[in-house]
């Protein structure tokens, strides 16, 4: 009877714990205090859902939303931002960004990116690092697959060389590709500046010339490498081009 | 003799009639005395106009010529003209009378005071100075080698400072045997370093007589520009370029009686002028706008009290002669709940009286965001002033304005501004962040490995089997083990001892012709002991190979031996190949 017991008490203990850890529960709690006008400790929870490594489009969608009530408009452009690239909430995210930079009362020039830039993104997106590397990857195969074939007799191509040597090409251009995609997504972060303005410097140094000043919601190019030179500053690029360092508090790494 | 009395009386008359019946109220009269020279050379004739203006002229007398001093009057060559004319809607008479006198003796003298009686009321001329020079002082020379025609660019001032107007005169100077009868300037003249601006020029110059040199020229000054400096340091302004038609009267021994009419066109370029610009001295308390001149400041709001969100002017007003195109807007200090909009600028520029003047107005326009009472701080303007050389100040005084809500203003709910988006309730789709960079992923690693891998084993697995094929030798040695074995399981299946030992001896000898090469047939044991022995096979081995190939060789003659003898020496042949398998 005894081992009954504390064997029905170690499942209710564990199922609880579990459900308790569950993303979705955490989400609906979350959702009722944000519903109930307890914005702040709705976008705590929400927080603590995102901490725990788990991300949703409509995490994000509502925690920028919450920001919204908090009047903290560059904070809910960030999680807008981030809401946008899931499929199933872009639409609304993409209302959302609208609303949220039409209140900002500076608005920062935005150079187009440049043709290559674009690529990249696309890339970045479509197929992926890992699928650029795919692609090169099965095409190495395939070309090592015909040479093989060829020693041992088992297949005969009339172009068998040209063919080789073309898959090969391939995979050289689509493995160095998806490395240096990796490399720009891992050196380069956009990132939204949520304090209500910050200095742009020449140099990661208080005293140092001033470059520019920026505002709450602008949109901000993150050199990550040259950044972890200097704690506590950034190296940027702005939306019209200029470039220089500037606090990392009140930004946010998209 | 050409007799004059009469005519003037007539003349008198008419003017009586024509202006008796002007009111006597809007006379307003003026007499002026001109010498058409004030340099002369002795025996040179001069003409002394005496001009009375006034819009109304009842009597007029015939001014008396007192005696002049170094001139002689010529008294019956008195001239006598009137010119009635429009000036500001008003008629204007002008009567000029002109006395002829010839210059007597060398000296400076001047032309006295003249009085004449206009409607009964006496006025008198300024006098005059001149000097008569005496002929004897000009070199012939000089006279033969000074140019018929030059122009020359006059600045009013060598030494201006930065905004300072400086009047560039283009002046053209010709003998009294030239006749210049038209002037085009070639454009594209730059002052750089200077603010121009062309000064209004009259429609045909005026030539004044001037001597240069001892030698009589006529002076005409064709154009002339305000130039403002716009930075220190020496400034040269460059030739300025003219193109005359001239008409040389002088009868030269090629055409003595001027048949050719001596019309040319002549291109002509002034010399370049130096300025030295210096920078106005350094002030304090005041803000510099860059104003050089004479210059009002008025600085006014417009309106003074606005609605939240109304714009508010606030205009300056700069007005007087100077470097008007030149001026910066003062700054001023707004309260920071002000929003600024870019200022506006017009200027309006006037060129009266040789000097660049007009005024400058700048708006600046600001909107108050909430409501209350904005106050723009006083501000000292200073601005410089060349003729006295000094720094003038105008205090600008502060200025007020009121800024209230508009009570019938749509008022922009929280509803208009709310962010029409509904949060998501229900279940969402929940992802792992697991972004790990390609560099980072071991998979990649082993996936790149295994076809390279399985590459390089089909790369050693095509070299062996092209061996194999190819090479006899190494076929032999790769499948001599497997031979020898083959040939050991024939020896035992084999029932006739004798035979099996054959099998046994073969597959011994098969083994190490095999692996080193050798021919199959025709070869001794003892060579094949040699060979092994060479290859450093240990001595037991080499014993026991030496003992099983001559158990081999002499089993025909020996009567015991047993089935597990045989089958001992087998195991020991096995035993052998290995052995020799390592070291062949």
């Amino acid at each position: 009877m005894k081992v009954l017991v504390l064997l029905t008490s170690f499942l209710f203990i564990t199922l609880t714990a579990q459900s308790q850890s569950s993303p979705q529960v955490r989400f609906d709690t979350a959702n009722d205090l944000l519903e109930e006008g307890k914005y702040r400790e709705a976008l705590k929870q929400y927080r603590q859902i995102e901490d725990s490594g788990s991300s949703s489009g409509p995490l994000f969608l509502n925690m920028g939303i919450a920001s919204v009530q908090i009047d903290s408009l560059g904070l809910a452009k960030y999680y807008f931002l981030k809401a946008e690239h899931f499929e199933s909430v872009k639409n609304s995210a993409e209302k959302a960004l609208e609303f949220v930079n039409s209140q900002f009362s500076r608005q920062s020039a935005k150079l187009p990116k440049l043709p290559w830039d674009k690529a990249v993104d696309i890339f970045k997106n479509t197929p992926g690092t890992f699928g650029l590397f795919l692609i090169g990857y099965i095409s190495l195969c395939i070309a090592l697959i015909v040479i093989v074939l060829d020693w041992f007799n088992l297949i005969s191509l009339a172009k068998r060389n040209t063919i080789a040597i073309s898959l090969l090409a391939i995979t050289v251009i689509m493995v160095s590709l998806a490395y240096y995609v990796d490399y720009v997504d891992q050196r380069y972060d956009e990132a939204v500046l949520i304090s209500e303005e910050s200095e742009v410097r020449q140099n990661p140094k208080e005293s140092s010339e001033l470059v520019s000043m920026a505002y709450e919601g602008y949109d901000l190019t993150l050199d990550r490498k040259k950044s972890e030179e200097f704690s506590g500053w950034y190296y940027i690029r702005l939306g019209n081009g200029q470039f220089g360092w500037i606090k990392s508090k009140g930004i946010e790494i998209l | 003799m050409i007799k004059t009395g009469k005519k003037l009386a007539s003349l008198f008359i008419f003017f009586l009639f024509v202006f008796s019946c002007q009111k006597s109220n809007a006379q307003s009269v003026s007499v002026q005395a001109t010498l058409t020279e004030t340099n002369i050379f002795e025996g040179e004739s001069v003409q002394l106009d005496i001009a009375i203006s006034g819009t109304s002229l009842s009597s007029l007398e015939r001014p008396e010529i007192p005696t002049i001093e170094g001139l002689r009057y010529l008294p019956n060559r008195t001239i006598s003209s009137s010119n009635y004319s429009y000036i500001n809607g008003k008629p204007s008479l002008t009567q000029t009378f002109g006395f002829q006198f010839i210059a007597m003796s060398p000296g400076s003298f001047n032309v006295p005071s003249i009085k004449i009686k206009v409607n009964n009321k006496e006025y008198a001329t300024k006098p005059i100075s001149f000097k008569i020079l005496d002929p004897k002082t000009i070199d012939n020379g000089d006279a033969e080698r000074s140019p018929d025609i030059y122009v020359r660019l006059e600045a009013s001032t060598k030494n201006p400072v930065v905004g300072e107007q400086v009047v560039a005169d283009i002046v053209l100077y010709f003998k009294s045997e030239v006749e210049v009868s038209n002037y085009n300037t070639v454009p594209g003249w730059k002052a750089e370093g200077f603010w121009k601006e062309e000064l209004n020029n009259p429609a045909q110059a005026r030539s004044t007589s001037v001597i240069i040199n001892g030698i009589r020229y006529k002076r005409a000054r064709l154009l002339q520009y305000a130039l403002f400096p716009t930075k220190p340091g020496e400034l040269t302004l460059s030739p300025y370029s003219l193109s005359v038609r001239v008409r040389n009267n002088r009868r030269t021994s090629r055409d003595p009686f001027n048949f050719s009419f001596g019309q040319e066109n002549k291109e002509l370029k002034t010399l370049p002028v130096t300025l030295n610009v210096e920078r106005p001295p350094g002030i304090e308390n005041a803000e510099y706008i860059g104003a050089v001149g004479d210059f009002e400041i008025k600085r006014t709001i417009k309106p003074t009290s606005a609605y939240v969100g109304e714009s508010v002017e606030i205009i300056t007003e700069i007005k007087g002669t100077g470097n008007v195109p030149l001026l910066n807007k003062p700054e001023y200090e707004f309260p920071e709940s002000l929003e600024l909009y870019n200022p506006q600028e017009n200027s309006a520029i006037t060129r009266d009286n040789r000097k660049i003047g007009g005024s400058k107005v700048f708006t600046d326009i600001v909107i108050a965001r909430n409501d209350g009472l904005y106050t723009i701080p006083e501000k000292r303007i200073a601005t410089y002033n060349p003729s006295s050389d000094k720094y003038e100040y105008t205090v600008l005084p502060e200025i007020t304005f009121n800024a209230e809500i508009d009570p019938n203003a749509t008022v922009t709910t929280l509803e208009d501004m709310r962010l029409d988006i509904d949060p998501v309730t229900g279940l969402a789709n929940w992802e792992q962040k697991s972004v790990i960079p390609l560099k980072n992923r071991k998979s990649v690693f082993v996936l790149m490995a295994v076809p390279f891998l399985l590459f390089i084993g089909a790369f050693g697995y095509k070299t062996y089997y092209d061996k194999l094929t190819n090479d006899s030798g190494f076929a032999r040695s790769t499948k001599a083990r497997e031979m020898a074995f083959s040939i050991l399981e024939e020896a035992k299946k084999t029932e006739d001892i004798k035979e099996s030992y054959h099998k046994i001896q073969k597959a011994l000898s098969r083994f190490i012709a095999d692996k080193l090469n050798l021919p199959i047939a025709g070869i001794s044991a003892q060579r094949l002991l040699e060979e092994v022995k060479d290859k450093k096979l240990n001595s037991s081995a080499l014993a026991d190979l030496k003992r099983i190939f001559e158990k081999c060789e002499t089993v025909a003659y020996a009567p015991n031996i047993s089935k597990e003898d045989m089958e001992t020496d087998i195991q020991k042949s096995r035993e052998l190949i290995k052995e020799l398998g390592k070291v062949l």
